[in-house]
């Protein structure tokens, strides 16, 4: 990015501009604590219990959003502060991101982040990562409650099989995003199989030894330096 | 709590801050747009963006319908509406619902559950805002300090070592149904390796749900 879209970029316009989003996200997060702390009243479950899960997932969300920091950093050199800051804090992930920007500036015939990419290509890169967010949140938006509906009718409120059902879309689910790791092989299919077996040994070790259940909380994190350093020092 | 009584307690208020929500952010998506316009003069032609709107949805079109879609039945309403707002849905929203549930013990598929994985979610977009909030401000003085090979490696193999955990948590709970969670993905990838991301997950969750489906009938079956 020249000096000038870069000034253009970091300025303290953007900033307020991206600040709504980033607000509005927190806001919808605290909304659906509060209601889900009414429900669980109504529930007659325990404010223990609620309490633990805010906790639990604070916990667990440590190490993947060191990782989303370390990421951030290289995205705002790119597209910016504000832009970085406002897009990961919602849809689209660091790739989806940069996928959208490049797309932007080749439409218009520039090469992101060249000589000639300025305030307009800014624009467009701007544009396509706004629009493409888009998608997701127009479609759950306006047709999350269809499909609430749908999930009803394919369970026909058999829990058990609800919790299979479920159980069954997390493995087809993570089966997937592992599917590239695993056949690309090298660190990713290190850090894709420490992972596993770390969780897997966690499991055995809290069954086999009850006091070490405390640790439970911890485990995505372990599981994930433990896959991290492998990979690092194996590849 | 029946069902038509959980609907008005959770369901409709849950509806009605996601639509509102997901809405509101397609509003403010193109506040820092608005603002090239106005503050710098920035015009973009109408057809350029037309041509780039259609250049990225070619890209992940298919995965505006397809993701929701396939994530809906681990994610739950308010789940759903949460994760799609606020994005990192496999290394961040899914793990964190899947251990709020896992240590407060709470059945899945239950209401209880639908509580418990939508206050875990809430309580990772917390985490998630303060970390890129703080990485806005301190980031580029953070990595300076930190080895590059530590950089190196949690920019490369933190995501999959996350995916891969998560996969071996359930697949304790569901080993038969593991084979099949990594095998279609994976057999689809080396025999036809072309094949487009929307077909591979939708195969590999759809798949998979259809198996434990059979299962699910002959463990009906026999009992």
């Amino acid at each position: 990015m020249s000096p000038e879209v870069a000034k253009v970029a970091n300025g303290i316009g953007p900033w307020l501009m991206a600040s709504f989003i980033v607000m509005l996200v927190v806001v919808q997060a605290v909304l659906y604590v509060k209601l889900a702390y009414k429900t669980a009243d109504k529930l007659k479950m325990s404010k223990e219990v609620c309490s633990k899960a805010l906790q639990v997932g604070m916990v667990t969300a440590i190490g993947p959003v060191i990782a989303i920091f370390i990421i951030m950093v290289g995205l705002m050199a790119v597209i910016g502060g504000p832009m970085a800051w406002m897009r990961l804090s919602i849809i689209g992930a660091a790739p989806t991101e940069l996928t959208a920007a490049t797309v932007g500036a080749q439409a218009l015939g520039v090469e992101f982040g060249g000589a000639d990419y300025d305030l307009t290509a800014l624009g467009m890169s701007w544009w396509t990562m706004a629009i493409n967010g888009c998608g997701w949140l127009i479609m759950v938006g306006l047709f999350a409650s269809q499909l609430e509906t749908l999930r009803e009718k394919v369970s026909g409120n058999d829990t058990r099989w609800l919790g299979l059902l479920t159980g069954a879309a997390t493995l087809g689910a993570f089966g997937y995003l592992n599917s590239g790791n695993v056949v690309s092989g090298g660190g990713n299919l290190i850090a894709v199989l420490t992972g596993a077996l770390m969780m897997v040994g966690l499991g055995f070790m809290y069954e086999k030894v009850p006091a070490t259940k405390k640790m439970k909380e911890y485990s995505l994190g372990i599981a994930m330096i433990f896959g991290v350093f492998l990979a690092v020092v194996l590849s | 709590m029946d069902k038509k009584e959980f609907d008005i307690v959770w369901k409709m208020p849950v509806n009605k801050i996601g639509r509102f929500t997901l809405l509101l952010a397609v509003l403010f998506s193109f506040l820092p747009l608005g603002y090239l316009y106005i503050a710098e003069g920035v015009r973009l032609d109408f057809g350029t963006m037309l041509k780039s709107w259609g250049m990225i949805a070619t890209v992940f079109g298919a995965m505006y319908i397809v993701e929701p879609l396939s994530f809906y039945s681990i994610l739950g309403l308010s789940g759903t509406y949460m994760s799609f707002l606020a994005g990192n849905i496999g290394n961040l929203r899914l793990p964190c619902a899947a251990m709020a549930l896992e240590i407060t013990e709470t059945e899945p598929g239950t209401h209880e559950a639908e509580v418990v994985s939508t206050i875990g979610i809430a309580g990772s977009i917390i985490v998630n805002i303060i970390g890129v909030t703080l990485c806005a401000f301190i980031g580029a003085a953070v990595i300076k300090v930190l080895p590059q090979p530590v950089v190196d490696g949690l920019k490369a193999f933190t995501a999959p070592a996350i995916f891969g955990a998560m996969f071996g948590q359930f697949a304790i709970k569901y080993p038969k149904l593991a084979i099949f969670g990594l095998g279609i993905p994976v057999a689809i990838r080396l025999v036809a390796p072309k094949t487009p991301a929307y077909i591979i997950i939708m195969a590999a969750v759809f798949g998979t749900i259809a198996i434990a489906r059979l299962f699910h009938t002959a463990a009906a079956k026999k009992a």
